[in-house]
């Protein structure tokens, strides 16, 4: 969201729960996320005043750094916010600490227990716990194992891990990575991380059902004729592609976050606001989920590569020529598929998901069309009336839109579509937290609700299995579609709408 | 939320045994638990008005220092009975010493302290300490002790996690008494001590008991009110962690107004006020005050003078009024009544209305109504402002009880007062003409 003027009377309103105090400990201290998202996040819970003077951050990773290096490395990454609030990072950078660890030395670990111990008495935090595992992937089982091991999961109520995404590969890997960890400490304390959950505007799907009566009563197959789901994306591979050639598109975002927009926009009304109660509604909508078509998943699925493209002064290099992609690599960068969920809200109602690189414009949206009014009464400015949007808006510009149709002025009655817009811009004009801040400060607090359960987690893959086999083992029959960069994607997906006599929104 | 009953019986111990049962209660039957590293909290809980009640057959027992709806009815009827102005709130102390010149023998079990709010028993206080005066003065002092726990479906787990030490008897008794407090709050943990009475009671007392760094909750809305603002005023200047209830029974206000100007198209506004009024219900002013001083130190307002308003004849209690100077120079009048109400909230001094008005340089004015939703605020309402852009809000009153409002303040958590408070306050003193 856009940064306006703050309006003086809204600092310090929020009412928001202290953290207890407690020692944060993150593997790959020395990593990307650490200084881009993790201790900015914290440091903006402290100017917030949510972290406790109790409270320490300790630094892991194989690199041999002292705590100054740490701090000094930490405080190079946040200049622009330590210029604005000097007084405030001496303070926190006070409770930053680094311990040289390698998860798989078990000597490191009796090291790092005894650190902890210091680090509890220096700075009175009581030995509550959080690791945060922002690892390579193939580490989170053997870290957990690790920690474990350590006997620093012991204690259900003073420690809690968190997993960074993906979890697991495929279903197999997500349920031997889940048994791995659930081995190694109880469900409660295990927060699986998925930062679109964070997003302001993805919480909001809730408030939007559920703290309203006008929604509610009309969001089900009654009234709705399909809903689309897009996270489109301007940008390339850029310095992923390690990653990303062995992901792509359907791993990459489809299975996590396109999936818990699904299971936020499909769930039943949680009987209360709880992590169990919200989590119990969306595993069920997940497992009540599948593939338009499973056994034929190449008929409700496109894949697409985008190809070179831009302007002549702007050329766009193609997916193949990015540094690091394999020149012949049949990795996705663009997904669609129709999936349908087979309970009484939503039988028969096709949800439309998409998501790819390269394309026109950076954009998050879920739109509920609504079926067409059963009988025509009106001569309509588009020949027939336009079927009612409701457009919840993730990023940007988030907020929500209704389309509906007026009289058009003048003597007849002709209809035309006009919208009703909320712009959280307009109407708080003040920017919303870094996902990252909301999703530590949850967890440090013991709350789960923003993170997924191992039975979603499971489910979310389990609904795309036909998909990862069919790709894995006859990639030839739903193969790469090239697109030229900075386009919508490819033809096919646009006939996958076009055989249901829909087509995708243009935001 | 239903209140908790303490997990077993509460055991009399004598006072001198109350920390080594404590000791044994954890090392022998509730080997194995660990007990919850959270907070101590400490009640002042003299309940001056229910046990009158009781006393005076006016409420059945048993006494249990809780917010009870049958206490706050009895409370309002009560208030003519008594001849007091009907603008008096039940929990106005001049109830309780009003209701105490009246003849009355009745007694009731007296379970204060063994009764636990779940929406505080769900932050898992290690240590619940509750001091019971009682209306007889000479009574001698009683100590309890039990373990509880929050119940599974509130987020507890089955394991005691805390217990609950109640300390009763005459004020004399517990005065002699103070030095048993320490042992039992400890050092380790943070501590609370939520003072849950008029401030105008004997100050030696809660000078005994919240000593920095002890956490002190009170309520400003509870006794005379420059006491009230000294009070708060004088332990935040000594760097305690200070919460006040009154000052979080404005937050829906302060929310409501500050959503009037979270369009961006509307902040300009905030910059070109020259009015602001606020009225409150009965005598007393300080809530109306903290509101005042809140939207002055976040406008950057600079004091220059206030004054009384002297009380009508005929009606009406008065006000205060005063003068501020806006960043940029320019005077903003401000006018503080207190009115007559037939209905008063629970708490005195309740907010019935706001009314800001702005003059931007480039726009229309802007007069922007903040009205309680229980009550009109015709007089606000009411005045030369049809040429101006109008913003008229009802706020909401909350519904929460003491409790609900403790256990808030409990999961913030927060060991420094909170900065807006902290700037409002003086200010608030300030502005309470002498």
């Amino acid at each position: 969201m856009t940064s306006l003027l703050t309006n003086p009377l809204r600092v310090g309103l929020r009412q928001e729960r202290v953290i207890t105090p407690q020692c944060i400990v993150i593997f790959g201290a020395s990593g990307d996320l650490t200084h881009r998202k993790l201790v900015p996040a914290l440091f903006e819970l402290f100017r917030q005043r949510r972290l406790p003077s109790e409270f320490a951050v300790l630094g892991c990773a194989r690199r041999p750094w002292s705590d100054e290096e740490f701090r000094s490395r930490m405080a190079a990454s946040l200049a622009a916010e330590i210029a604005d609030h000097p007084g405030a990072w001496e303070q926190f950078s006070q409770g930053l600490y680094y311990e040289p660890v390698d998860l798989q030395q078990s000597d490191h670990l009796v090291r790092l227990a005894g650190r902890l111990e210091v680090i509890d008495r220096h700075r009175a935090t009581r030995g509550n716990r959080t690791f945060y595992l922002s690892v390579a992937p193939e580490f989170y089982g053997s870290g957990c194992r690790a920690l474990a091991a350590a006997g620093l999961l012991s204690d259900p109520e003073r420690s809690r891990v968190v997993i960074e995404k993906p979890f697991g590969r495929d279903y197999g890997s997500a349920q031997t990575l889940n048994k791995v960890v659930q081995a190694c400490a109880k469900e409660s304390q295990v927060y699986r991380i998925d930062h679109y959950l964070g997003k302001e505007t993805v919480q909001n799907i809730l408030v939007m059902r559920f703290a309203n009566t006008i929604f509610e009563p009309i969001w089900n197959r009654n009234y709705i004729s399909n809903v689309q789901i897009t996270a489109a994306e301007t940008v390339g591979v850029e310095d992923r592609a390690g990653y990303y050639e062995s992901s792509g598109a359907l791993r990459d975002m489809v299975q996590n976050h396109l999936t818990q927009i699904l299971a936020l926009t499909a769930m039943e009304p949680p009987g209360r606001f709880d992590a169990e109660a919200i989590r119990n509604e969306k595993a069920k909508v997940l497992q009540a989920a599948r593939l338009a078509d499973e056994q034929e998943p190449w008929r409700c699925c496109v894949r697409g590569q985008y190809g070179p493209g831009g302007s002549a002064s702007r050329p766009l290099p193609g997916y193949r020529e990015e540094p690091g992609v394999n020149p012949t690599s049949t990795t996705e960068t663009y997904v669609a598929m129709k999936l349908f969920i087979d309970n009484w809200r939503w039988q028969g109602v096709p949800f439309y998901l998409r998501s790819g690189k390269r394309l026109p414009k950076r954009i998050s949206e879920v739109v509920l069309t609504f079926r067409e009014a059963p009988v025509h009464l009106f001569d309509a400015a588009g020949g027939a009336p336009t079927p009612n949007q409701l457009i919840l808006r993730i990023q940007p510009d988030e907020g929500a839109e209704i389309k509906f149709e007026v009289k058009a002025p003048g003597s007849g009655m002709r209809s035309r579509p006009v919208d009703m817009a909320f712009s959280y811009d307009d109407s708080f004009g003040e920017p919303s937290d870094e996902g990252y801040v909301r999703l530590l400060a949850d967890a440090m607090l013991g709350d789960p609700t923003l993170y997924t359960r191992s039975d979603e987690v499971e489910a979310a893959w389990r609904l795309y299995t036909p998909l990862l086999e069919l790709i894995e083992e006859a990639p030839w029959q739903l193969p790469v579609q090239p697109y030229e960069a900075r386009t919508w994607g490819p033809a096919a997906a646009d006939n996958l709408l076009a055989e249901d006599g829909l087509i995708w929104r243009r935001p | 939320m239903a209140a908790q009953l303490t997990l077993q019986a509460p055991q009399e111990v004598p006072p001198s045994e109350v920390s080594p049962y404590l000791d044994r209660l954890w090392q022998g039957a509730l080997e194995g638990s660990t007990g919850a590293a959270t907070f101590t909290l400490l009640v002042w809980e003299p309940s001056w008005l229910e046990q009158q009640m009781v006393r005076t057959g006016l409420v059945e027992g048993p006494i249990r220092g809780l917010d009870r709806d049958d206490v706050m009815a009895a409370a309002r009827q009560a208030v003519s009975d008594c001849g007091l102005p009907f603008s008096t709130a039940p929990c106005d102390p001049r109830l309780a010493w009003a209701l105490g010149q009246r003849p009355g023998d009745r007694h009731a079990v007296d379970l204060r302290g063994q009764f636990v709010e779940s929406a505080i028993s769900v932050h898992r206080p290690r240590r619940l300490i509750t001091l019971a005066p009682t209306i007889d003065a000479g009574r001698p002092l009683e100590t309890m002790v039990a373990a509880y726990c929050p119940l599974p479906e509130e987020g507890g787990a089955g394991d005691a996690c805390g217990d609950a030490v109640v300390l009763r008897g005459g004020i004399g008794a517990l005065q002699q008494n103070l030095h048993l407090i320490q042992p039992l709050v400890g050092t380790e943990l943070p501590c609370w001590v939520w003072w849950n009475s008029s401030l105008d009671e004997p100050h030696d007392m809660l000078e005994a008991l919240a000593p920095i760094p002890r956490r002190l909750v009170i309520d400003t809305s509870l006794g005379e009110p420059r006491r009230c603002l000294e009070v708060m005023v004088e332990r935040i200047r000594a760097g305690q962690a200070v919460n006040d209830l009154n000052w979080l029974r404005l937050r829906s206000w302060r929310e409501s107004l500050a959503m009037v100007f979270d369009p961006p198209s509307r902040r300009d506004a905030l910059a070109h006020v020259v009015q602001l009024d606020i009225d409150v219900e009965g005598d007393h002013p300080v809530k109306g005050l903290l509101l005042a001083a809140w939207i002055a130190d976040r406008l950057g307002w600079h004091l220059v003078a206030s004054s009384a308003i002297p009380p009508e004849p005929g009606g009406g209690y008065g006000g205060i009024a005063a003068e501020f100077e806006r960043g940029d120079g320019a005077c903003v009048r401000f006018r503080l009544m207190t009115v007559p109400v037939g209905v008063p909230k629970q708490h005195p001094g309740a907010i019935v209305g706001l009314r800001l008005i702005c003059e931007p340089l480039s726009r229309p004015a802007l007069c922007v109504i903040l009205c309680s939703e229980s009550g009109g605020c015709m007089r606000l309402e009411s005045g030369g402002m049809a040429s101006m852009e109008l913003a008229e809000e009802l706020v909401p009153l909350p519904e929460e009880n003491e409790e609900m409002e403790m256990a808030r303040l409990l999961a913030g958590g927060h060991d420094s007062t909170n900065p807006l408070l902290a700037a409002a306050a003086p200010l608030a003193a300030e502005l309470l003409p002498d």
